[in-house]
């Protein structure tokens, strides 16, 4: 697969977007930058999340591509990989 | 963990830290678990990140944490790789889950495992042992550590109904669950290490269950029994069938190899003992159970007080989690005299709690004990002898007590 963006130039709006989205499953106010895990994100809110964004985003992500990003901000660059792949 | 303590050591029980991993990679706790049931039988524990704990070491202090959901709840989370956050699956998985509740999740699953309906398999599991230890026969070097992780698999995988091309990755994903610091399992941190693998495994099972749902039909396996039962008029559902299938993954992968491991360690270390067991194959149920005290394999388990309770002394406050240290209670001389010593006739060996105690005694227990007697049959009746061929390597959990490699050599015996 030719990658078209280098792996930062995700948009700044969807990591915002992600952020905000983990927001309504972690119950607080999450920046891009924000780890998951001491945020109190568990498998069982990772299942969640990654469900939403198949269903919004159309991309599935890999369940260890999902936890070892670890932030919003690289969650969205897989998310801009996932489509650029699609 | 080494299993034979070494030399006493000078233990400050005021600045031990039984969470300090490479005490069970490299290090020696059994002299500290000595002083503890000495001199702290309730010991207290802070954490550099502030999360604390206390700890039980003697044998009627755990059974009574480990047994009694009144005063110590399993609600919380038991598992204290856990300390300090709520169980994501509390109240659902039945490890997680205090009677009455807990007696509902436990019943179907259970009628499936007691000693009667496991006898049926013995056969199937003779031979898939005898498959196992083939590879050991002809005189090359043998890891049995290595290998025996996938032995639960190889006896578990036909009766819960999961195709053998999957053993390997589901082994990998319960070793993960239970040691995600040691090396040869790390992925990213500890915690992307246990989110990754609790989150494959409920998908697994999950998937699963969906798959054969679509595909009708039945077989006799473990997980097809939970899609059909009703307890309480009710079929499970599937998230809940895919907690169960996870207990049993976990439960029976991450202990029994380590306590093959560990009983096959003490008997070359004992040649005596390897001659005895050999001599009298009626000795193979006694020497199981010595094996399961000895190793112990499931080092700990972990509840949090209901209220402010008293127990050894001390007084655990309300909310407090307590660990309850099985490998410790297992070496309690108030209960088996000369605890240190490994011996295959020791006439109380029965009396381990290597499996728990009370309402959570460990549901495998009768497939567990039944595949132990049948491995160490097929061993005594195959080898000769047995030889170390290089350092055994020490599992890096302070929850599960084991071994990542253990070398060894085998001589066969003549007439099988
Ligand atoms: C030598 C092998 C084994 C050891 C040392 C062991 C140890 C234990 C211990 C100590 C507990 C109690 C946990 C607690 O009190 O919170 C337990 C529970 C459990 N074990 Fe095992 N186990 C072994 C094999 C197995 C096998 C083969 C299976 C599956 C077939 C299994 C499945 C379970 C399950 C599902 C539970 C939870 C029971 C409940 O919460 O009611 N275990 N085990």
């Amino acid at each position: 697969m030719e990658r078209q963006a280098a792996p930062s130039s995700a948009p700044v709006s969807l990591g915002q977007e992600i952020a905000e989205l983990w927001g309504e499953f972690l119950h607080c106010r999450i920046g891009p930058d924000d780890d998951f895990f001491t945020l109190g994100g568990n498998s069982l809110t990772g299942i969640k999340i990654i469900d939403r964004v198949a269903q919004d985003y159309g991309v599935q992500l890999s369940v260890r591509d999902f936890y070892l990003a670890q932030t919003p901000a690289r969650v969205a660059e897989l998310i801009e990989q996932g489509r650029a792949g699609a | 963990m080494r299993l034979t303590p070494g030399p006493g050591y000078d233990v400050d029980l005021d600045s031990v830290d039984l969470f300090d991993l490479d005490l069970y990679t490299s290090g020696d706790p059994h002299p500290i678990w000595d002083a503890m049931r000495a001199k702290a039988p309730l010991h207290h524990q802070v954490l550099p990140d502030g999360r604390e704990f206390w700890s039980v070491t003697r044998y009627e202090d755990v059974c009574r944490v480990l047994g009694d959901h009144r005063e110590f709840t399993s609600e919380r989370g038991t598992v204290p790789t856990h300390l300090g956050t709520d169980d994501v699956a509390a109240g659902v998985l039945m490890t997680s889950t205090d009677p009455p509740r807990h007696t509902e999740v436990r019943r179907p699953l259970g009628a499936k495992l007691t000693a009667r309906a496991v006898k049926s398999w013995e056969d199937s599991i003779r031979g898939t042992i005898q498959r196992f230890l083939e590879p050991a026969l002809d005189g090359e070097t043998f890891d049995l550590a290595e290998r025996a992780l996938l032995l639960p698999a190889m006896v578990t995988g036909p009766l819960l109904g999961i195709p053998e091309k999957d053993w390997e990755e589901l082994v990998q994903l319960t070793a993960m669950v239970t040691a995600p610091s040691d090396p040869h399992f790390l992925q990213g941190s500890e915690a992307a290490t246990l989110a990754i693998s609790h989150h494959e495994l409920v998908t697994y099972v999950k998937e699963w269950v969906t798959a054969r749902r679509a595909a009708e039909g039945g077989d006799d396996s473990l997980l097809h029994h939970l899609m059909s039962v009703r307890p309480g008029g009710a079929p499970l559902s599937d998230e809940e069938i895919a907690l169960d299938g996870y207990s049993i993954l976990l439960g029976a992968n991450v202990t029994t190899p380590h306590t093959v491991s560990g009983t096959v360690q003490a008997l070359v270390e004992r040649p005596e003992q390897f001659e005895k067991a050999q001599a009298d194959p009626s000795l193979i149920p006694n020497l199981v159970e010595e094996g399961l005290r000895w190793s112990s394999a499931a080092c700990n388990f972990m509840r949090y007080a209901v209220d402010d309770v008293h127990i050894g002394g001390g007084t655990i406050p309300a909310r407090g989690a307590v660990v309850a240290w099985i490998g410790s209670a297992n070496r309690d001389a108030a209960q088996f005299p000369d605890p240190h010593t490994f011996d295959i006739t020791r006439s109380n060996a029965k009396r381990q709690v290597a499996f728990g105690f009370g309402p959570h005694f460990c549901i495998g227990a009768p497939l567990a004990r039944m595949t132990l007697r049948v491995f160490f049959e097929e061993l005594l009746q195959r080898f000769r002898s047995i030889e170390f061929a290089g350092e055994p390597q020490h599992l890096r959990s302070y929850f599960i007590a084991g071994m990542t490699h253990l070398p060894i050599v085998a001589q066969k015996r003549r007439t099988p």
